[in-house]
């Protein structure tokens, strides 16, 4: 039991690998979640499973939208000076 | 009058609500009676917190080379503080990507659970205000 418990606060201690590639912009997914999560948590008037849920994913939903539009804008304006 | 009263004798109650909130994410709800939005925010906050500290290590937490981040991340729980004071002599460092990433996890939970806090405190305002309104 000490053993796992010692294992599992070594992994707290050295950091993970992280790579510098397109993949590692997934990580911005549970962050937009839990944002997501916590804010319909504070803001539904009641909290019951499937209306909670359906909120947060719309928000979820919206965040991601808006943030690949913005990309897709940025990206399109980087083109066109540099391009 | 009555309302002022009110307002008066709720004051020592809200700084409860705000301060259970902040020693646990969530309390201050679990204090409201709203045991369900209380584990929603406890445990997503507390994954993320857990997440930034597990990608980073607990050297995301820098009381010293990173003052500001700690400031935000301390607004997670007091307990952050204790972490501050294991890392504070320097003997987990942290760079680059992985440094970035635990600190805005931490502090992004940090930033989430002060929302909480704030609306807790609202919520137990609104209520001592207007009893019969909720």
């Amino acid at each position: 039991m000490l053993d796992f418990a010692s294992c599992v606060m070594a992994g707290f201690t050295a950091p993970e690998e992280i790579g510098t590639t397109a993949q590692s912009l997934l990580l911005l997914l549970p962050v937009v979640a839990s944002i997501a999560i916590v804010y319909k948590a504070t803001k539904v008037p009641r909290v019951s499973a499937c209306n909670f849920i359906k909120e947060s994913v719309l928000l979820f939903g919206s965040i991601v939208i808006f943030m690949v539009i913005t990309a897709l804008v940025l990206s399109a304006v980087a083109w066109l000076v540099t391009g | 009058m009555v309302r002022r009263q009110l307002r008066e004798n709720s004051l020592p109650f809200l700084f409860v609500v705000g301060l259970v909130g902040w020693i646990v994410p969530g309390g201050g709800y679990f204090l409201l009676k709203e045991t369900k939005r209380a584990l929603i925010i406890c445990a997503t906050i507390v994954l993320m917190f857990g997440v930034g500290v597990y990608i980073g290590s607990i050297g995301v937490i820098d009381p010293i080379g990173a003052r500001l981040w700690y400031i935000v991340q301390l607004m997670n729980s007091p307990f952050v503080a204790t972490i501050g004071r294991l890392t504070a002599g320097g003997g987990y460092p942290v760079f680059g990507r992985q440094n970035e990433m635990g600190q805005i996890y931490t502090s992004i939970s940090g930033l989430l659970n002060l929302l909480c806090i704030v609306n807790s405190v609202y919520l137990a305002y609104v209520r001592k205000a207007e009893p019969g309104e909720r």
